[in-house]
């Protein structure tokens, strides 16, 4: 069968509404951000369904200034007439106690062109499609190695959604995507010896564009590469991080970007600190949520304003924060598209590009960790970001999954931590190696960083 | 006001349910759900962000054989429902027809768990009392603290009105209530930072917040904060741990409480599914979980498919005596249920979930734990961690301290303690009299639930501490 319909938001009568709804409220300024999608999934267990998932899902987040230009919120996912009557009575209600020393105003991008995204949109394949997909990909990947017994961990999504910003000035977003995703997370075990995982993840427009062989070949490469296992001797390493890896651990420091969290005195960066090294002299970190590889970008972002490009860290030197059109106003510069939306705005980063800056000499290209004198820790997933990271403070201490490279051969780590400080990390970065890879998180190539502290159980 | 579910759905959801049976499901489940939420945060002193949020939906599943299908909608309409519920039929290859059912019985007399309740929303402190607790706590922080350089509360208020029917007649409403109030710091001191906080949370006592102590919850953050800014980083290696009571329940929930859900026994993740009756922990070691306790943070008056929760003991003495089941765990693995079905809400299937989770009381003080080490990790409060697929776990330590001949000595941070489940339950080989409960919020397949986790001091007699 195929799913239902998307439901789609009719801006032109949702605004209407609004404004019948707010002038009734004695409410002359708010904004709306409004989304709607439906989703299919499917999961597989040794060949037969093990969960099949469908869900329409609506939601709205209402804001309103009330007569003393205070800000007040509320989201809801009726969309009915008495639900935006509702929503518009909670934002009212909640605008009584708004931050009189920090009010956002609509964003001065919220009517700017926006970049043209290249998103083909897709036709949602029925569920029992997926299913059929899905049951050969797990078979695939189980006949990959006879120590593969399972895939615990799978599943074949699609989405088609909307999105909408509606402001009472008249600025009106929309955007329309359809998304698929393929996970592959697969179980190892041969006799007498511990069982290890890995996976593999995949993004794309639609179902029919999944790189299905890829996600198969790189969840089995993995996991059969840890099969082979050894405990690791305590010690201070030279490390190779994977792009996914050293984005991963970029992301969860992204504070030090984050205009939000300077003005909130919770980042290691501080108002002044634009124009300070960094990092080494040739690292390069831009945001850059255009990106053709970034699956599902964002045209606009939760104030309207358009998604662009921003240059993070550029020849080892903090250049730009992340912004908020309040950020924005308080540093004297224009919103960047990295909004959220509420009473009080968050920030976030979209997709990083990470590598040497054009131009820059010092870094290392071209490293090969097959042809290095010392042992090499290979550090190819973090696991744990949410507990292991302290991002106010600079340290992390993360479990990882990789392998220990030395003698020219490669074994897996058998369980690991590797932790440090992010500042110091990035002055201690060697160089690259290997061309930049597309992840769902960003774009990388491998990154050498000398003298991390390594635990382990030998 | 949020209106709670009652009687009236009755006659709808059983021509629902009798559809779907007549289509040719073994079982057919709908669940309803409206929320009520509000989020309240505090930065220095002043509220910097009140953002209430409700909304609404159903969740509906048909089982067929082992297999199930489901659809979750936010459309309660007579037209969404039944789309909702044609798209999970057709998920397991079945048609919706105009045949009646002569499959169902229909619902039973229901089960009303909610009749108390009616007023606890309209019992909650105001907006305007929360904001000026939660003022009344970073202020306190301010007082007892010193190098602060972030102060925040925060206030999360949840209520939630359920009603659970299914086609083997179950019909059961209810009202929940959750609410928990954070305090967090940053000290900065020259190169020195130290960052942690307290979380503290109850189920179904709508005058919590006024009962809450802001003095007192602000000096404990502010004493350890003031001892952390200056700890020195931890050696890394293996060595005996000490871990203290209320929050460092987290280690047992998450190394070895997730895999006695009947989820890891259908994935086959856990490495205890056939281990029934035998020994996997030290005897020292009895392990309960159940959804009973007054005010607890994971207590239920039903389980998200309308099952009384029970009190289940996982361990005892050592041995495995059972898992934790829901519907569709128990259909596919033959554990019986044990009233632990639940979820976030109604995008989310129920799955087999912890409640209430603690490591019981054992004979020892928490002092001769501690001066039975002669060198190890005293860890007085968790941050938090996860377990992996095949039964790795990791747990970030906020707030730690060495042990030196049996006497705890200075501060240390940036300790990880990893292991395996399976390796590390036969080392707690010493449990304290001092068992304490401590809320928390635990994310999984069917999203992030309330919980408790609990124990008394244990001892470790070996675990790996990653460091510096």
């Amino acid at each position: 069968m195929t799913p239902p319909p998307i439901q789609t938001l009719n801006a032109e009568a949702l605004s209407g509404r609004l404004q019948q709804l707010a002038q009734g409220a004695g409410i002359q300024q708010w904004d709306l951000g409004a989304s709607c999608s439906t989703d299919t999934s499917v999961q597989v267990d040794r060949g037969e369904a093990k969960q099949m998932k469908g869900a329409q899902r609506s939601a709205i987040t209402l804001r309103v200034w009330n007569r003393d230009g205070l800000v007040g919120i509320t989201s809801t996912s009726d969309l009915s007439d008495s639900g935006l009557a509702r929503a518009l009575t909670g934002a009212r209600d909640a605008s009584a106690f708004g931050n009189a020393e920090e009010t956002p105003a609509f964003s001065p991008l919220a009517t700017a062109p926006l970049t043209p995204l290249e998103q083909p949109l897709h036709e949602p394949q029925p569920i029992l499609t997926l299913l059929d997909t899905l049951k050969q990909a797990e078979r695939q990947l189980l006949d990959r190695h006879v120590a593969i017994s399972t895939v615990p961990y799978n599943g074949l999504a699609q989405r088609s959604s909307e999105r909408l910003y509606l402001n009472s000035e008249g600025a009106c977003r929309h955007q329309t995507l359809t998304t698929a995703s393929l996970y592959l997370y697969a179980r190892a075990e041969e006799a007498g010896r511990k069982p290890r995982s890995s996976g593999a993840v995949r993004l794309a427009y639609g179902t029919s564009e999944l790189d299905i062989a890829g996600c198969i070949e790189e969840a089995a490469e993995r996991t059969i590469s840890h099969l082979d296992y050894a405990p690791i001797e305590t010690g201070h390493y030279t490390c190779v991080f994977s792009p996914e890896a050293f984005l991963d651990l970029i992301g969860a420091f992204s504070s030090l970007f984050n205009a939000r969290a300077v003005l909130d005195g919770v980042s290691l960066s501080h108002r002044d600190s634009l124009g300070d090294s960094v990092a080494v002299p040739f690292l390069s970190i831009r945001d850059n949520g255009l990106h053709p590889g970034n699956v599902g970008a964002s045209a606009f972002d939760g104030e309207g304003t358009p998604t662009t490009p921003l240059h993070l860290v550029d020849g080892g030197v903090l250049k730009n924060f992340l912004h908020s059109e309040a950020t924005a106003r308080a540093f004297g510069v224009a919103p960047t598209g990295h909004a959220g939306m509420g009473a009080k705005v968050s920030v976030g980063a979209d997709w990083f590009e990470i590598g040497a800056t054009p131009g820059s000499s010092g870094g290392q290209q071209g490293l090969d960790r097959f042809n290095h004198s010392g042992p090499i820790v290979v550090i190819d997933s973090l696991s744990a970001l949410h507990a292991g990271v302290k991002a106010s403070q600079g340290s992390f201490s993360l479990p990882f999954d990789g392998w220990l490279v030395q003698a020219g051969g490669s074994r897996s780590i058998e369980a690991a931590t590797v932790a440090g400080d992010i500042r110091t990390l990035l002055q201690a970065i060697v160089g690259f190696e290997g061309l930049a890879k597309i992840t769902p998180d960003g774009l990388c190539p491998y990154v050498w960083v000398e003298g991390l502290s390594i635990t382990g159980e030998a | 006001m949020a209106d709670a579910f009652d009687q009236s759905w009755m006659l709808r959801l059983e021509g629902l349910l009798a559809s779907g049976r007549a289509a040719g499901a073994d079982l057919v489940e709908i669940f309803l759900e409206r929320t009520d939420h509000l989020g309240v945060l505090a930065e220095q002193d002043t509220i910097t962000n009140v953002s209430p949020a409700f909304g609404m939906g159903a969740g509906i599943r048909v089982f067929l054989g082992d297999r199930d299908g489901f659809v979750s909608t936010n459309d309660l309409s007579d037209r969404g429902l039944l789309q909702a519920l044609e798209q999970a039929l057709g998920m397991l290859g079945l048609i919706r027809t105009s045949t009646a059912s002569n499959n169902f019985e229909g619902l039973q007399v229901m089960r009303d768990f909610a009749a108390t309740k009616i007023d606890w929303l309209d019992r909650c402190p105001s907006l305007a009392e929360a904001t000026l607790k939660l003022l009344e706590g970073t202020s306190r922080l301010d007082h007892h603290g010193s190098h602060l350089q972030a102060r925040r509360g925060s206030y999360s208020r949840d209520w939630q009105s359920v009603l659970v029917a299914a086609s083997d007649g179950t019909f059961a409403r209810d009202i929940r209530l959750h609410q928990s109030l954070g305090l967090n710091v940053l000290a900065a001191d020259g190169d020195h930072r130290a960052g942690l906080g307290r979380r503290y949370g109850t189920s179904d006592r709508p005058d919590d917040l006024r009962r809450w102590d802001a003095d007192a919850a602000a000096q404990e953050v502010c004493s350890s904060v003031g001892t952390m800014l200056y700890a020195e980083y931890v050696e890394a290696g293996q060595m005996p741990a000490v871990l203290a009571n209320r929050f460092g329940g987290v280690i047992f929930h998450e190394a070895c409480g997730h895999l006695l859900e009947t989820t890891q026994v259908e994935r086959g993740t856990t490495p205890f599914a056939e281990m029934v009756g035998q020994t996997i922990a030290h005897e020292a070691v009895t392990a309960i979980d159940e959804g009973l306790s007054d005010g607890a943070f994971g207590s239920l008056s039903m389980d998200d498919e309308g099952m009384e929760p029970q009190r289940t003991v996982l361990i005892e003495n050592g041995v495995l005596k059972r898992f934790l089941s829901d519907r569709a765990g128990e259909l596919r693995t033959g554990h019986g249920r044990t009233g632990s079905g639940r979820r976030q809400g109604h995008t989310f299937a129920a799955a087999s979930r912890m409640r209430n989770t603690f490591i019981a009381a054992g004979p020892h003080t928490p002092e001769q734990l501690i001066g039975s080490v002669d060198k190890g990790l005293y860890c007085k409060s968790m941050g938090g961690g996860s377990v992996g697929p095949t039964g790795q776990f990791n747990f970030a330590v906020e707030e730690g301290y060495l042990i030196e001949n049996g006497q705890l000595t200075k501060p240390v941070k940036g300790a990880t303690l990893i292991g395996e489940a399976k390796e590390v339950m036969p080392r707690i080989s010493m449990c304290a009299n001092d068992l304490e409960l401590a809320a928390g919020f635990c994310g999984s397949v069917s999203g992030s639930i309330f919980v408790t986790v609990g124990q008394p001091h244990i001892k470790v007699d070996s675990i790996t501490v990653g460091g510096r």
